[in-house]
């Protein structure tokens, strides 16, 4: 499809928004654009109110620039501080139930593939922890037991940020939340595993702090979905309203985290590690030609 | 007024950088403009976090951010 969808009819230029203009003279759509060119292209994400420094903002920003197909992708979002951002992007987006985002996310990467069946239609669900693994636990699980072909991304802020400090399932045992005021007296669930269990055939664990890795994360992960099964993705996206961090010790605190719980995890299934070689080596090759 | 962030394009450009660039969490907020091997903000998207001030002064003790007051007029500069 490509250009086809965003150009502007002729004569219409002049009453576009220059946003929009811009998306069609230097957007990424029918171009490969890597995270290096960031700052040197027109992003498929706009303005949004998401708080200053908000590092669930950078991801999504990331995942973004990430897409290997971005004019066939569908993202599936749902309440929760996510969707101020994912509403606000050139790439097509479902407003899914509070806790339904999975079981949408099946029915349509079904239709989908019914009827484009020549060609990849890329689902994507970006959901927080409350809405992946509380609330939206049974459907979620149920999607992957089902080996359903699109990725799950649980943008983890360890609360439920958009409702003004509740603790979840993510939270780490013993934090003090405005309205957790005793401290949380559970584990913080561990997604990655029960990914793995619920039968992912790709899964990765990662904190925002490597731009590439966080892309080719992404990349992984859709590009195995599209061939093998389901494929999460859990990355620590800090509230620094929530969790009092200043602004400009967002980073840091990433860092820092990834020290500790949120090192690099990546695993996935023989198959796909087979498959995925395969096509960077083809796309390194491209690159040298 | 706004509290927002920008580049000292003298002093940048004498580095081959585009770190702050990379981290900045809002969209076509930090750029790089290549004819002047310089980042740049677009005034009207900055929120003001000053993790480009992290990167760049205390990660790479660069110092090429500054946080300036800017008056809405002064925001026409993209
Ligand atoms: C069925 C249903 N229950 C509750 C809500 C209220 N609600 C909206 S956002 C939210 C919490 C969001 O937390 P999380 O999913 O972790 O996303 P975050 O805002 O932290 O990114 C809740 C409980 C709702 N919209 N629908
Ligand atoms: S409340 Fe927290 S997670 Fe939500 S936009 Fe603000 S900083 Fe980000
Ligand atoms: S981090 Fe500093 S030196 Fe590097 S591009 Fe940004 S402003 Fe320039
Ligand atoms: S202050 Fe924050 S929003 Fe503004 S340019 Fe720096 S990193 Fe981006
Ligand atoms: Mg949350």
């Amino acid at each position: 499809m490509g250009l086809e969808y965003v150009k502007i009819s002729p004569g219409f230029e002049k009453y576009m928004p220059r946003d929009y203009v811009d998306l069609v003279k230097f957007g990424p759509f029918g171009k490969k654009v890597d995270v290096m060119q960031l700052g040197q292209f027109k992003e498929l994400v706009e303005d949004h109110p998401m708080c200053a420094g908000c590092y669930m903002a950078y991801f999504i920003r990331i995942f973004y620039t990430a897409l290997p197909n971005p004019e066939d992708t569908i993202v599936i979002g749902t309440a929760g501080c996510a969707r101020l951002s994912l509403s606000q992007a050139a790439v097509p987006f479902v407003y899914g139930n509070y806790g339904d985002t999975n079981a949408v996310a099946s029915g349509l990467k079904r239709a989908l593939s019914i009827r484009f069946p020549d060609k990849h239609k890329d689902v994507v669900v970006i959901a927080g922890d409350g809405g992946l693994i509380d609330i939206g636990f049974g459907m979620t699980m149920h999607s992957w037991f089902r080996k359903e072909k699109f990725t799950t991304i649980m943008v983890d802020n360890e609360v439920y940020g958009n409702t003004g400090g509740q603790e979840s399932g993510m939270s780490p045992k013993g934090v003090q939340l405005k309205m957790a005021p005793l401290g949380k007296k559970f584990d913080k669930i561990n997604a990655v595993e029960l990914a793995k269990v619920a039968g992912c055939v790709y899964v990765a664990r990662l904190s925002p702090t490597n731009p590439k890795r966080i892309a080719k994360t992404v990349r992984r992960a859709i590009l195995a979905a599209r061939h093998f099964g389901p494929t999460f993705i859990h990355a620590y996206t800090s509230c620094n309203i929530e969790y009092s961090i200043p602004t400009r010790e967002v980073l840091a605190d990433a860092r820092n985290r990834e020290k500790k719980d949120f090192k690099f995890y990546e695993w996935m299934t023989d198959e796909v590690k087979e498959f995925l070689e395969e096509v960077e080596r083809k796309e390194r090759e491209e690159v040298k030609r | 007024m706004y509290f927002v962030a920008d580049v000292k394009e003298n002093e940048c450009a004498k580095y081959n950088c585009k770190q702050c660039v990379l981290f900045c969490p809002e969209p076509n907020c930090l750029n790089f403009k290549a004819s002047t091997n310089s980042a740049w903000v677009w005034y009207d998207k900055c929120k003001g976090c000053e993790i480009c001030v992290y990167v760049c002064s205390d990660l790479l003790k660069r110092n090429c951010v500054e946080m300036v007051m800017v008056t809405p007029k002064a925001t026409a500069k993209s």
